[in-house]
């Protein structure tokens, strides 16, 4: 079995959203935990023989994939790099495809994660370490003679260079379209090293694009990519939950909130399926970028109020039940609240180039500037909970008496209303690549003014019955 | 709303934008050439300037502070779509620190005061501040049509709000008065006026009716069929 079952059609088209797919999600999660247990004995055995034979390129392989010591000094840092580069070197420009087997069907995720990590974190080193004018000279000096290791050109360069050989662009692309993918895959993309170096380049590629700052471009990246439990990143539990916090936090940040919210409650809720089976270190690191997601949806769910899966809404409660009263409440005492949640589940963000070390003070950590630019937005929309409370009780009313109930000029009053309307319309994706979508309405209230007189809807919502009474049902036969 | 893509966009910049070309610092001409292109001819390509942007990012060198400045009024008048602040997302932060570089950081201060004046719907406020400081000016410049062009969202977005709307109340959202106004109330935007020339109808369209609507769940058959498959297969 491996990693990258293309080809394989499903069995029943199934939504999305459906019971039955997370079913499936989670049955295929079963399977491959199963199968990593068999790995672990495999790859003894394989250690084994490895070491009589001294296999140089396959424990650089294995190396590789294995994270690096968030202590280790700059010296151990400025070498890993150094071996990606000699690795990568040696996989994209030896002479036609080398001849090499991944040891195992999740390392190519784990060379691309940790690649991509060891890059992140050298780079936030980098700028603490310019920030900081007084201590540690020698590794300012160090760093200032060689700003291009882990620079960002050459990290880009990488991705993009897994991407183009393996094809992988191409194969989706057929894939797509019910075709083989082995037709265009050539002779790297036929390889499994080559097509799931490729694939998981381009989770690579959204991950850096969003800690650049540079969403819509990350949404873009994934344009070959179907978000599905057919897709490749879904056998890997760490991918699959990776790609869709950072689609969720990318749309979070284009303002398109209730698909942020739907990606977060993808994954949340298959992580809350799973978690009864999951035994490895794998999951202790999951659970941080958890409780990240569910702050970044109670985030989402105060821009967009909305009905929740039940999972998802216990364990907001439980986890930020009083922030996201205060987030809901909205008005100023609701900024802090804001920025304690964006500061505690945004990705690590970088800049692209090396800090001027000569000005400290010039040194901005990129996380206050996109925090700030989000925080914008917030006090933009802070007022909406607020005039959204009392639409709610009336069908008609006039715009000043309104306004004095508020306590607010009727300018100020016409503003909020204005701001809130164009809010209410949101781009939704539907089935197109992730940054299409369809505008509708994604609110429940609506109004329209004539002159003062405002005009309130309400479109009725009658219960969804159909998808609890499955559920209870299917907990019955369980 | 607006496409991300202008069909205005030549094949050249299509090129770069979708391949690699998007890396190469050279690049850079081609979309400066093409941005001037945009300030010219009252159309705007958010993604190109992007593109830009990001070259600007990795290659600081490059940087002009006139260009920066020209993308970022441009995506003002996309407001209210989140095209300013993705913009803002791809400056660099240390940029924008005060004193690193004399003038940029206090231009980009202003048009961020714009644009949050612009989403929130603060028009009357946004045309003042227009008028406060000869720097707007400046930086407005080079845009053609720029007032035009504001004038055109805040309209489209009131029809999607109101029916009818007091002139004096419009006046200070367009900055226009008396005939100008008029003028642009009829012609350019095609609503009436009432007899008393003091109330603006605007026509119905389907943001502005604000309609009444009950969502039902749909129930079919098919949403069962595990169930009662399961139960067969129980039987069975």
């Amino acid at each position: 079995m491996s990693a990258l079952r293309n080809g394989s059609a499903p069995l029943r088209a199934v939504d999305d959203d459906s019971d039955v797919e997370e079913e499936a999600l989670v049955a295929d999660y079963k399977e491959q935990v199963q199968y990593e247990d068999g790995m672990e004995e495999l790859e003894q055995v394989n250690s084994l023989t490895m070491a009589q034979q001294t296999d140089d390129i396959q424990s650089r392989l294995v190396a590789a994939a294995q994270p690096l010591d968030f202590s280790a000094p700059l010296e151990v840092k400025f070498q890993s790099y150094d071996s990606y580069c000699n690795l990568f070197h040696f996989i994209l420009n030896s002479d036609g495809p080398v001849d090499l087997e991944p040891p195992s069907h999740y390392w190519a995720w784990d060379v691309i994660d940790e690649f991509i990590y060891q890059f992140n974190s050298f780079s936030s080193y980098r700028l603490r370490l310019a920030r900081q004018a007084r201590d540690n000279e020698e590794e300012r000096q160090i760093l200032r003679d060689n700003p291009n290791t882990w620079g960002c050109y050459s990290v880009l360069n990488v991705l993009y260079s897994l991407i183009q050989r393996s094809q992988i662009t191409e194969q989706l692309a057929a894939m797509k379209r019910n075709e083989d993918p082995a037709a265009v895959a050539g002779e790297y993309g036929s390889k499994t090293l080559y097509r799931m170096l490729g694939y998981f380049s381009i989770i690579g590629l959204l991950r850096v694009h969003c800690l650049l700052g540079d969403f819509s471009l990350a949404l873009k990246t994934l344009d070959d990519i179907e978000l599905n439990k057919k897709a490749m990143f879904a056998r890997v539990m760490a991918a699959h939950f990776t790609t869709y916090y950072y689609v969720g936090f990318s749309y979070m940040m284009m303002h398109r909130y209730a698909d942020a919210i739907r990606m977060f409650s993808h994954i949340l809720v298959y992580v809350s399926r799973t978690k009864n089976f999951q035994k490895n270190a794998q999951y202790d690191s999951i659970t941080k970028k958890n409780d990240q997601m569910y702050a970044l949806i109670a985030i989402c769910v105060a821009f967009h109020p909305t009905r929740l899966d039940d999972t998802i809404h216990t364990a907001l409660r439980e986890k930020y039940g009083d922030q996201l009263l205060k987030l809901q409440r909205g008005g100023p005492d609701s900024l802090p609240i804001f920025e304690e949640l964006f500061k505690a589940a945004c990705p690590k963000f970088i800049s692209p180039v090396p800090p001027d070390f000569d000005n400290p003070e010039a040194n901005v950590d990129p996380i206050d500037h996109h925090l700030s630019i989000f925080m914008d937005e917030v006090k933009t929309n802070m007022w909406s909970p607020t005039v959204k409370s009392y639409l709610r009780l009336y069908t008609t009313m006039d715009l000043k008496k309104l306004a004095g109930f508020l306590e607010v000029q009727p300018e100020e009053l016409r503003a909020w209303l204005l701001v809130n309307k164009q809010r209410t319309k949101q781009l939704r994706w539907t089935d197109q690549g992730l940054l299409d979508g369809e505008w509708v309405n994604v609110s429940d209230l609506d109004y329209a003014m004539q002159g003062d007189l405002i005009h309130i809807s309400e479109a009725k919502v009658g219960r969804k019955l159909v998808d609890w009474y499955l559920r209870n049902l299917s907990r019955t036969y369980n | 709303m607006d496409s991300e893509d202008p069909q205005e966009r030549p094949d050249d910049i299509s090129t770069i934008i979708n391949g690699l070309e998007r890396y190469n610092p050279e690049a850079v001409v081609g979309l400066e050439d093409y941005l001037r292109h945009q300030c010219e001819n009252r159309y705007t390509d958010c993604n190109a300037n992007r593109t830009l942007l990001k070259l600007y990012q990795l290659n600081p060198d490059r940087i002009k502070d006139e260009v920066i400045t020209n993308i970022l009024v441009k995506a003002l008048t996309c407001f209210p779509s989140p095209q300013f602040t993705l913009a803002l997302h791809l400056i660099p932060p240390s940029i924008l620190a005060p004193n690193s570089r004399a003038e940029l950081p206090e231009a980009i201060a202003k048009l961020r005061e714009l644009n949050n004046q612009l989403q929130g719907a603060q028009y009357a406020r946004f045309w003042a501040t227009l008028d406060s400081d000869d720097l707007y000016a400046d930086l407005t410049t080079d845009i053609e049509g720029f007032e035009d062009l504001i004038r055109l969202r805040i309209a489209t977005l009131v029809s999607h709000a109101y029916r009818e709307v007091d002139l004096s109340v419009l006046e200070q959202w367009l900055d226009l008065e008396g005939a100008a106004a008029q003028k642009f109330i009829t012609e350019t935007a095609g609503w009436k006026l009432d007899e008393g020339a003091s109330v603006v109808k605007v026509p119905r369209n389907p943001e502005n009716e604000a309609k009444k609507s009950e969502v039902r769940e749909d129930v079919n058959v098919d949403m069962f069929s595990r169930v009662v498959r399961r139960a067969w297969e129980e039987i069975a």
